[in-house]
């Protein structure tokens, strides 16, 4: 027998109960929060290149980030496509511009005004994207100046892009010319983009005439599917038979490379780090007021115990179960409020705001952790003094 | 009030208990609080030993060192100066593992009831018994028991919210007692309560005590609790000031007060003096003073007969209660007579001094004994 002693006096008054869970929810979502938002930006940087369907990608050596405009000769995709176990090779054109939209017939309050977009051209023969969503509108890119808007793009560009009644009369501009919005995909903003287009290469090559008397003769990346090959060994043949201008890599390499850019060579993994660094203080100076005050409240009867000749692992043992019930009751309602403004962010931002299994594990452990390290210091003077000290 | 000899018997036989068996034996035992400049000294070289199955009542003002003491005692605090063994242990120096293992034969009531107000009373009780590892099935009786017998056998169930003062302090008495300690220290164990369930602690106390041998030390300022005392330590600035055997002093009281000069005494005087009375043991012709030696020594008779020998020829003999050896100290003579062991004989025994400033203060004494010794030729 044994009476549960941790959890009758943390659950015995409700009021502080609420207060105790609130806490250690706050710093939950704070560290959420910071993590969310430092995974918004990677996932949202690299949403492009998972929407697509490729195993291995090609793009200049000096193309150090996704956003950074160094192209390669299209010869390279050419040459790519006559390497044994390659099924296709297609060019993918990333460019930048303004966009300026208008909904024939809608009475919009906010008035449109051009915008930042980006401009993804590609082989309309080739099945370049993963998304069906794309493929199924093929037909409908065929036709000049036609584009696919991203229904993520900024609302600011003029209207609701998922309203699909305002897109077919929509139209807008683009570098000075007409574009039609024929449909739209979900793709998603990130930190550098308010919005996408997708256009057939034949289009691209018309707005974006600055890139080169042959706009489509320099390509941004280049994607290749294998056939009954792994992508590893691929890339390896790739790479074997490619000249060192370019970078062959497979595709999750091609993500991995990319989100330890943002997150290894600019401040903003850092800072996010910072952030959730600081969530898990606050987490710490949180829970050691919630279980330092529940000690002091019971101290009287805590020495009782140590007089009766209950052991220090007897106390240490309490206080790590009252860190734990603690932790996983903060977390349960963090975790739900989390959940919320995950939402509500990826809503307000076009960002990409996933709750992985991997992610809120990880959020656990930290506050498990945080709660334990509180409940150490918090029990210190409790296992350090005579009992006699402690009435 | 005159004893009976079962009750002198009985003080005999216990005088000198084996000090092997003390259950707490203090010795020289210091105590300081605070450091450096403001160290103070709050116990002065303080020496007590208590018996199994003895109730002591520790009495004195606030701030005399008496709570100090009993936790110390109790392995609350930790030995700093001197020796203090309970149970044999000493206590100076132990392991913390060793006093954890100590602490469960002590039970400990505290002034404040100390109760958990998330458990119920049955669970605050249940809480001690789980430290020796009891099964639920063996200590649910028990704890039932001993809380039907503190009043408490409607409340078993309830939270200490919903009990009183007099009735949360019931069920700390019964976490005390739960596991039949060998030693039950209580600060203040009474103080919350009424009178009649003051009167059920203390009579549970007294059976605890003889059916267990159980050695119980309260501090208290209840005066209605002091007749279960079976020794009463009076502390006033960290010193113990007095050290009062009750049943010893009042059965010493009960023979001494037969003679003259000490049946006027008040009755605190008188206990002082059966306080400072020596006990001396004498076997079968054994000479207790000599004639013609110095007088130094005042001596009563607990127990057995003796023989007045003068010049070699006994004129008369003496039985418990008797006294002899005052003529030579009134008169700063020698000894006037031999006085012989007719059997195993014990005696009390005053000095010359303590004897001298008695009979100093009793006006009427010297003619009364003038007329005893003319009666005894």
């Amino acid at each position: 027998m044994k009476t549960p002693i941790a959890w009758r006096n943390l659950t015995h008054n409700k009021r502080k109960l609420l207060i105790a869970v609130s806490g250690v929810a706050f710093a939950v979502v704070l560290m959420f929060q910071q993590t969310g938002f430092e995974n918004a930006l990677f996932d949202s940087t690299v949403e492009i290149v998972k929407q697509t369907d490729c195993d291995v990608i090609i793009f200049n050596r000096a193309r150090f980030a996704l956003s950074s405009e160094l192209r390669f000769k299209r010869d390279y995709i050419n040459m790519a496509a006559g390497i044994k176990g390659v099924k296709s090779a297609s060019p993918l054109f990333i460019d930048n511009t303004i966009a300026l939209f208008h909904a024939t017939n809608t009475q919009t309050a906010v008035k449109p005004k051009p915008r930042p977009i980006r401009v993804l051209g590609f082989d309309l023969n080739h099945t370049v994207w993963a998304s069906d969503e794309i493929n199924s509108q093929i037909q409908k890119l065929r036709t000049p100046d036609s584009a696919l808007i991203d229904r993520l793009s900024k609302p600011e560009f003029g209207f609701q892009f998922d309203d699909q009644s305002l897109i077919g009369p929509s139209t807008g501009e683009l570098l000075d010319s007409d574009v039609e919005l024929v449909g739209t995909f979900k793709m998603g903003r990130d930190f550098a983009h308010e919005g996408n287009l997708v256009m057939s290469d034949r289009n691209f090559a018309n707005y974006f005439r600055y890139r080169g008397i042959d706009p489509l003769s320099i390509v941004d990346l280049g994607l290749i599917k294998g056939q009954g090959i792994a992508a590893e060994e691929l890339r390896n043949r790739i790479r074997a038979a490619l000249p060192s201008a370019v970078t062959v890599v497979t595709k999750s390499e091609f993500i991995d490379r990319e989100v330890a850019f943002w997150s290894a060579s600019t401040p903003i993994g850092i800072i996010f780090k910072i952030g959730t660094a600081m969530g898990f203080a606050v987490g710490i100076i949180i829970c050691y007021q919630i279980l330092a005050t529940d000690i002091a409240d019971h101290l009287s009867e805590l020495a009782t115990l140590k007089a009766m000749g209950y052991s220090d692992n007897y106390f240490r043992s309490l206080v790590i179960s009252e860190s734990l019930i603690l932790s996983i009751l903060g977390f349960i309602p963090g975790l739900i409020f989390s959940l919320l403004i995950f939402q509500f962010s990826a809503d307000m931002t076009g960002l990409i705001m996933l709750m992985t299994i991997p992610r809120a594990a990880l959020i656990l452990g930290l506050t498990v952790i945080m709660c334990l390290i509180s409940g150490f210091i918090a029990m210190r003077k409790l296992i350090a003094a005579d009992p006699a000290s402690l009435f | 009030m005159k004893t009976d000899s079962k009750t002198i018997d009985e003080l005999l036989e216990n005088w000198d208990p084996d000090p092997d068996s003390l259950r707490v034996r203090v010795n020289g035992l210091q105590h300081y609080y605070g450091t450096g400049d403001a160290r103070k000294q709050v116990l002065f070289n303080n020496t007590l030993n208590i018996s199994p199955g003895e109730i002591v009542i520790m009495t004195g003002p606030s701030g005399s060192g008496k709570t100090t003491l009993l936790t110390l005692i109790g392995t609350l605090r930790s030995v700093q100066e001197g020796s203090l063994k309970i149970m044999d242990t000493e206590l100076l120096g132990l392991s913390a593992k060793s006093i954890v293992e100590l602490r469960k034969n002590i039970g400990f009531i505290f002034q404040a009831h100390n109760l958990f107000e998330s458990l119920s009373a049955y669970q605050n009780v249940r809480m001690a018994c789980e430290l020796i590892h009891r099964k639920e099935s063996e200590a649910k009786p028990k704890i039932e028991q001993v809380l039907t017998r503190l009043g408490l056998g409607e409340r078993i169930h309830y939270k200490p919210k919903s009990l009183s003062g007099g009735q949360k302090q019931r069920v700390a008495i019964a976490r005390g007692v739960i596991n039949k300690p060998k030693l039950i220290l209580a600060d203040e164990p009474t103080a919350a309560l009424d009178a009649e369930s003051g009167r059920e602690v203390v009579t549970m106390f007294q059976e605890l005590a003889s059916q267990t041998g159980c050695t119980i030390l309260i501090v208290t300022h209840d005066n209605r609790i002091l007749d279960v005392a079976d020794r009463i330590v009076n502390m006033v600035d960290g010193h113990i000031s007095s050290n009062v055997m009750v049943q010893r002093s009042a059965t010493i009281c009960s023979i001494i007060r037969e003679f003259p000069a000490f049946s006027e005494l008040t009755a605190s005087n008188l206990t002082a003096v059966a306080d400072s009375m020596e006990l001396r043991r004498f076997e079968t012709g054994q000479p207790i003073i000599q004639q013609g030696d110095v007088g130094t020594e005042f001596f009563v008779i607990a127990k057995g007969f003796v023989d007045i020998v003068i010049d070699g020829k006994r004129v008369n003999s003496l039985q418990s209660g008797d006294y002899f050896g005052e003529v030579a100290l009134i008169k700063d003579q020698p000894r006037n007579a031999t006085v012989l062991a007719k059997e195993p004989t014990s005696c009390f025994v005053l000095d010359k001094d303590e004897f001298r400033s008695i009979i100093d203060s009793s006006a009427t004494f010297e003619d009364e004994v003038r007329q005893a010794i003319f009666d005894r030729q």
